[in-house]
């Protein structure tokens, strides 16, 4: 079973974001990136699903020369070797052109099995997925809570509304887009860390997956970033300031002392 | 409260001021290299908040379990040190070989301080169980290596360390712990052995117990006590586990800090039944047991820092957002303000933070000395082990005492809430204060440095301190560091003076006992400073690149704090030079002032009636 896993590199969670000059998206300079969340726990679905069934396990990303560095964590985890579309010429796309150049590779590499994250940290659309199943003509899931591969199928249960789930049955090859806490992502190992360098890591331009410039990247693209902004503060807003643990304690001293609630 | 590090500074530390690229370029450490090191601190970073953090407090509440001789441990230590077995961190700098990582100690230094920050009860048993392994692997026969080195490194078992007894604590060389052959090449080990930690626990199957006992017919004191590797249960040939031992826990500690780990009684052979190995030569236990400890001093240096580094981040996290009075340069009816805008506050954080920094290149220079010691070879490799020899007393010393001063002023941000347990200034407090006494308590690591080592090696602090003066000659005339340097080259001069002539007054070797934690106080002070002036000439040149990258004038003091409010590498880059400037001019000048009783020749606490 060959499984590729979508994986996109995203600022820290924890990073503080400023628009950039343009206004047309943030200032990258300066500030950490990571994994995007719900992707690690795509990874270690993949990972754990290969290694029940002796498995390949291929992450892909379109994301610049930093996103190197999600690549290898992935490798650290176990992932087996990386495709990385780090070309000039698929910056700047959205989620269409960035599902168009994700389904070249997966044609290239005829996976048995797509995972993805359901949505990126940064922009949030949840549609490359989607969009990257429709491309390939797949079956695909969206919020997926459980996943078990058997005989050419796979038993998805997806997350309603209500905490009710709906348990489906969908041929592979498909897209699965997990849900963060669909399992426990493992750490890298010392030993995992030590062979992620000698793991393979393919950079593919466009001319390699048969596609033209113009089909990716902001070429590609049929979406605009106009302008990205911090929303204004308004009346009587407060906005606390800090990481999440000590927004937290503020807040409660604010319900506590300003609100009376608590 | 989760735990914090200060991540940034150790990879400045790590890869910006230690050279490790010629420290990995020796061919010592197999493929690791800079990335893959780097992943590893975020590796442990992750482990350290997520797995080792969350049971901190736990561990200090619930306390270790003693129930029909067997110790018992929270769910969230298992859970942390399952997660650091698993990941390969306890063999992660020893030998390939036995399944450790073989990576730089210096490097596994600095996880042991992420992970001793976030729980430094659980991260005990790492060091004693690495411990073990190494003396296993360095003197052990085949058959030891072969039953026990992996299984240690793996984390499968732990280890311990058995010098301590009722009559024998500083004065190691009154144990009276007992061994005679059996003549099956193995021994029968009888006696007491206290305050012996993660003496017993639940968190893995089996314990083995490096043991201090004394053969029939050997001499009295240090040179006739032999090492004895003693496992609670008994192995068998294929390494599997038979019978038990006769080795139990007869009693735990109650005591101040570190409740999560097990402090115990071990009666060793109680019931004529506890069988052991020989470890090394018969009487040469000491020499082996020595090379356990002073690796062990390094780790205890670290953990001084490590705990007093997450006392400071809780501390700086509540001064941030704890408003108390309003500023003291506003009128009457200002606004109050959060505590860290009075500038007492600031002292005090930021004392801290420069004594952590100082601590930190203390604790990871040593153990990068260490790593040079074992992959150089001839006179650079004798050279290295000498600056280990002298820098570990004032590693494992300075850096736990002044930890512990640093998780009191922590406290003190706080004001009653420090106090009180609903924050965990008061545990990091309790916790760190054994730093200082394990391990041979830090009177003891003086005495070593100024009785032995300060004569020993003197080529060696001669150098050390030569170079020290190489940093305040360097820097004399820098516009920023100018002064600081400068009180560097005063603190030196008076060391100098106070190493080269006390031994030879009349009352020379009792001005050095009596003075031996001074003395070692105005190494560390003078080292830490000279430290801390090497990474801020770095970090000065490196805000200046950015300066000029970012186009701003020379001089543009607003552009500038802009720069430092929007620019968290700057920042921290700025912070670098504020704290060498502080602790240059705060702690450098104590050096004379702990000089002038010496040099006095002052004896009152010795001619006083006690
Ligand atoms: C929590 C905890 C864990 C421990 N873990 C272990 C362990 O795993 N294994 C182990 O073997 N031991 C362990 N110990 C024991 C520890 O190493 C000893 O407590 C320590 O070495 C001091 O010995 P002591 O307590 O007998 O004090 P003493 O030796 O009685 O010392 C009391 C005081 O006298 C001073 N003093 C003693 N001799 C001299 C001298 N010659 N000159 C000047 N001053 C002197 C000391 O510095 C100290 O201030 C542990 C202790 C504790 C509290």
């Amino acid at each position: 079973m060959k499984i590729g896993v979508c994986i996109k590199q995203v600022p820290d969670t924890e990073a503080r974001l400023r628009p950039s000059a343009s206004g047309q998206w943030i200032d990258e300079e300066e500030i950490p990136f990571a994994i995007n969340e719900g992707d690690e726990y795509a990874i270690e679905e993949a990972i754990s699903i290969a290694e029940q069934t002796g498995g390949e396990v291929v992450v892909v990303t379109v994301g610049p020369e930093r996103a190197r560095e999600a690549l290898r964590k992935a490798l650290a985890v176990g992932a087996h070797r990386a495709v990385h579309l780090a070309d000039e010429a698929y910056a700047g796309g959205d989620c269409w052109a960035t599902a168009r150049a994700l389904a070249a590779v997966a044609n290239r590499e005829s996976f048995d099995l797509i995972l993805t994250g359901s949505q990126s940290a940064d922009v949030g659309f949840g549609t490359t997925g989607t969009l990257l199943a429709s491309m390939l003509g797949w079956p695909h899931a969206w919020l997926v809570v459980g996943l078990e591969v058997a005989d050419g199928s796979a038993k998805v249960t997806r997350e309603m509304e209500a905490g009710k789930n709906e348990l489906l049955q969908i041929g592979l090859p498909a897209v699965v887009e997990v849900q963060a806490g669909i399992n426990k992502p493992r750490y890298a190992s010392l030993k995992g860390i030590m062979q992620a360098k000698r793991k393979e890591v393919a950079e593919l331009s466009p001319a390699d997956l048969e596609l033209d410039p113009s089909q990716v990247g902001a070429a590609g693209s049929r979406l605009e970033f106009l302008s990205v902004s911090v929303p204004p503060k308004g009346e009587g807003a407060q906005i606390l300031e800090g990481d999440t643990a000590e927004v937290a304690t503020q807040l409660v001293d604010k319900l506590r002392t300003e609100a009376r609630v608590l | 409260m989760d735990f914090k590090a200060d991540l940034r500074d150790l990879r400045f530390q790590l890869f910006d001021w230690l050279p490790m690229d010629e420290l990995l370029a020796t061919g010592g450490f197999g493929d690791w290299d800079r990335e893959s090191l780097g992943m590893t601190l975020d590796e442990a970073y992750k482990i350290a908040q997520e797995r080792l953090g969350p049971g901190n407090e736990e561990g200090d509440r619930t306390e270790a379990q003693l129930a029909d001789g067997q110790v018992t441990l929270p769910e969230s230590s298992h859970d942390g040190y399952r997660t650091v077995a698993e990941g390969g961190w306890i063999g992660c700098a020893n030998s390939p070989e036995y399944s450790g990582l073989g990576m730089p100690h210096t490097v596994g230094t600095a996880a042991t301080d992420l992970f001793a920050g976030a729980n430094l009860s659980v991260t005990l048993v790492f060091l004693l169980t690495r411990g073990v392994g190494e003396i296993i692997e360095r003197h052990g026969t085949d058959e030891l290596r072969a039953l026990f080195c992996e299984r240690l490194y793996t984390g499968h078992w732990s280890g311990t360390m058995c010098l301590t007894e009722p009559h024998a604590g500083s004065d190691v060389g009154a144990s009276t712990a007992r061994a005679e052959p059996l003549g099956n090449g193995r021994y029968q080990v009888s006696g007491e052995k206290i305050f012996i930690t993660f003496g017993e626990h639940d968190l893995t199957d089996n314990i083995v117990h490096a043991v201090l006992a004394r053969l029939p017919d050997a001499p009295s004191g240090t040179r006739g006590l032999s090492l004895f590797v003693i496992p609670k249960v008994r192995v068998q040939a294929d390494g599997s586990l038979g019978e038990p031992n006769d080795v139990r826990c007869a009693s735990i500690e109650h005591k101040l800090g570190i409740h999560g780990s097990p402090t115990c009684s071990i009666l060793f052979g109680s019931e004529g039944g506890c069988e052991g190995y020989l470890l090394g030569e018969p009487h040469g236990g000491m020499r082996v047991m020595f090379e356990m400890m002073n690796s062990a001093r390094i780790e205890v240096g670290i953990q001084g820092t490590a705990v007093a580094a997450a006392a400071h981040q809780a501390a700086l996290a509540y001064a941030r957002e704890r408003v108390q009075s309003r500023r003291w340069s506003d009128g009457r009816d200002a606004d109050p303000v959060a505590i860290v805008e009075h500038p007492d506050v600031r002292r005090m954080l930021f004392t801290s933070d420069a004594f952590v920094q100082a601590m930190r290149a203390l604790a990871l220079k040593t153990s990068y000395c260490l790593d040079r010691s074992h992959v150089e070879e001839g006179e650079a490799a004798e050279r290295y082990a000498a600056y280990v020899d002298i820098l570990t007393p004032i590693c494992k010393a300075w850096c736990s005492d002044w930890g512990f001063r640093v998780t009191e002023w922590c406290l003190q941000v706080y004001g009653g809430y420090g106090y009180s347990k609903d924050y965990p200034a008061e545990q990091y407090l309790r916790d760190i204060k054994i730093t200082s006494i394990y391990e041979g308590t830090n009177g003891i690591q003086a005495l070593d440095l100024v009785g032995r080592k300060l004569r020993r090696q003197a080529d060696a602090v001669r150098q050390l301190l030569g170079e020290a003066a190489g940093t305040a000659r360097g820097l004399a005339s820098d516009p920023t560091l100018g002064p600081s340097a400068r009180k560097l080259g005063q603190a030196l001069e008076v060391l100098g003076r106070v190493l080269t002539e006390t031994p030879g007054k009349d009352d020379g070797p009792l001005r050095l006992v009596l003075n031996a934690v001074p003395i070692l106080d105005m190494l560390g002070h003078v080292l830490g400073g000279h430290h801390l002036l090497e990474q801020a000439r770095i970090a000065g040149d490196r805000v200046r690149e950015i300066v000029a990258a970012k186009g701003l004038e020379d001089g543009d003091a607003d552009a500038y704090r802009e720069l430092l409010q929007s620019d968290a590498d700057a920042a921290f880059l700025h912070n670098k030079v504020q704290a060498a400037v502080h602790f240059a001019h705060r702690v450098l000048p104590q050096v004379e002032a702990l000089a002038a009783p010496i040099e006095a020749g002052e004896t009152a606490a010795i001619d006083a009636v006690l």
